[in-house]
């Protein structure tokens, strides 16, 4: 079973119908995983045995004439979200064992809904990062071209058609650039739409679950799930507007589509091009371009890494041995706490820790944070002020083509790869990536930013992209 | 940074320190464009979600003590009786 080709419906449709079993699906899966893990490091771990018992359930289910929207789908989960069956890993090697404490609220509703949980997928040394490549594991490479990295490990599990869905976290923007690195479609969605009860983010305003699949209809499919208010979850929202459920993914007419052209000069010749091309793409198809201005990227950017910053040193104190991670050896308290975190934090949670310790600090808290905290003020009226004017707001999804695996580069080359995701995550609006064309062999994507609660829009949106602009092959072979 | 570093209690050699200075500099550098930006007139964001507390108003309410008495797993004598917590 191709299940690129396929959507999700199709699937839970052929399990429940007993077109295929689960087991039989599951399998399948499993032995793919197994062939393209080898050259994609694409896992930190895979489930196995817990798999093929979560589909032998589904496929008990399904014989008592249960009906599971999600039966069999398979589903890889970033390796922050704890997964109550295996160790949530954090790409660190310090906490490479740690057995997650439950199951997240986002992974239960879709283990609820007959999906089935594969494995847990590589990502950066405590989720700080955007690439892999500090992974004590290795970067998961680019399926596109593995001398480059994919960005996202779900986002290369979706694309090599492994998975049909991918639960990844997103606080800068690292399931937005990883779907767009691997030519896939990245949902982050509003703050509050997904619980994050279960989620190990380094930072509490900006670290959000999404959701990456072949498909806007996938998505849409899987957030009708996921969604909704968690009591275990303060800042969840009681939506009123409720995913339609039954969309119908076809034309989407008289959208407008906010152009904020000098954001665009950010970008090397292949991407703009590509996403010049894309935009006359979008006319020619009958959506409205608005010409408008987004005046404070940069600011944006600098402000979500002052608040980040600071909100890392402070997450990051828990992880002392005593609770999170395994304690070295110590004469006393003091020297067990710097013992044990001198071993767990890399080079990066170490620069993040130390930098946001100094920002909070006497003096600095007025002149940095307080001043970060205004600018996430301008930057969310910003955001609204231009969606007033448009229905959806286009912007780059990456500040370059993915990188290759074995470039080095400088704290802040990385952080400014942020540049276009950075600030929609400031705002708290929803985003979706979508694949725009190929520069070479490589994915260049798109991102669209929508009103709050409108991921159905984006969806449906990108889905007509795909489905009727066809900017893009769909899938890697 | 001394401060800053004592204070996330993990343990910097020398070398990792002169780093760490070079790229305190740029970092603060590269934070110039944001401090520019006047901001006299705007609020801080405090909550990224939106959400508020949901308050009732601040006014007695009539109780049921015998209701709250039977709810305690042991209330003896006017006591409500808490398992032993010093050995």
């Amino acid at each position: 079973m191709e299940l690129r080709k396929l959507s999700i419906n199709q699937v839970a449709e052929a399990v429940c119908h007993g077109e295929i079993t689960a087991r039989r699906l599951i399998e399948e899966t499993l032995k793919n995983c197994s062939v393209l893990n080898e050259g994609l490091n694409i896992f930190a771990c895979i489930s196995g045995i817990d798999a093929l018992e979560q589909a032998d359930a589904v496929d008990r289910k399904v014989a008592n004439g249960t009906s599971l929207p999600l039966a069999g789908v398979p589903v890889a989960v970033k390796d922050d979200i704890c997964y109550g069956v295996l160790p949530t890993g954090l790409g660190s090697a310090a906490f490479k064992e740690f057995p997650s404490p439950y199951t997240a609220t986002a992974l239960e509703r879709l283990m609820n809904a007959g999906a089935i949980i594969i494995g847990k997928t590589n990502l950066d040394d405590m989720s700080l990062g955007s690439t892999t490549a500090s992974s004590p594991d290795g970067p998961t490479a680019n399926p596109w071209d593995v001398e480059r990295t994919a960005g996202s490990a779900g986002a290369a599990a979706v694309v090599t058609g492994i998975c049909m869905l991918a639960i990844d976290s997103d606080s800068g923007g690292a399931l937005r650039q990883g779907a767009s690195h691997c030519g896939v479609i990245g949902l982050r969605p509003t703050m509050g739409r997904i619980s994050r009860y279960g989620l190990t983010t380094y930072s509490s305003s900006f670290g959000q679950v999404g959701i990456t699949a072949i498909s806007g209809e996938n998505i849409i499919h899987a957030l009708e799930i996921v969604s909704g208010f968690d009591k275990r979850d303060a800042s969840t929202a009681i939506c009123k507007e409720r995913l339609g459920g039954k969309s119908d993914f076809t034309k989407v007419k008289g959208i407008k589509i906010g152009y904020p052209a000098a954001i665009f000069d950010y970008l090397d010749s292949s991407q703009r091009d590509i996403l010049d091309q894309a935009r006359e793409e979008f006319a020619t198809k009958g959506f409205e371009i608005v010409e408008l201005e987004l005046a404070l990227l940069p600011e944006a950017l600098q402000a979500y890494y002052v608040i980040a910053l600071a909100e890392a040193s402070s997450n990051h104190s828990r992880f002392d041995g005593i609770r999170f991670g395994t304690a070295e050896d110590a004469g006393d308290l003091e020297e067990l706490y710097r013992k044990t975190r001198s071993r767990t934090f890399g080079r990066e949670a170490r620069r993040r820790s130390i930098f946001g310790t100094l920002l909070l600090s006497k003096g600095n808290y007025d002149f940095y944070y307080r001043q970060a905290l205004k600018i996430w003020k301008l930057v969310r009226q910003e955001f609204a002020n231009t969606l007033a004017k448009c229905d959806l707001l286009m912007l780059p999804a990456v500040k370059t083509l993915p990188r290759l695996v074995t470039e080095e580069t400088d704290f802040l080359q990385a952080w400014e790869d942020d540049l276009f995701c950075a600030p929609v995550s400031l705002s708290g609006l929803p985003s979706i990536c979508l694949p725009a064309g190929q520069a070479g062999k490589l994915p260049v994507g798109l991102q669209l930013v929508g009103r709050p609660f409108s991921e159905e829009l984006l969806a449906l949106v990108g889905d007509q992209v795909i489905r009727e602009i066809k900017l893009f092959p769909h899938g890697i072979s | 940074m001394e401060k800053a570093i004592k204070m996330i209690k993990i343990e910097i050699t020398p070398k990792e320190r002169e780093e760490l200075d070079r790229e305190l500099n740029k970092f603060l550098q590269w934070l110039e464009p944001m401090l520019a930006v006047d901001t006299t007139e705007t609020e801080q964001v405090l909550i990224s979600h939106g959400a508020v507390n949901v308050f009732r108003e601040d006014l007695a309410r009539q109780g049921d003590l015998a209701e709250l008495q039977e709810a305690a797993p042991d209330f003896t004598g006017g006591f409500y009786l808490v398992p032993p917590i010093i050995e």
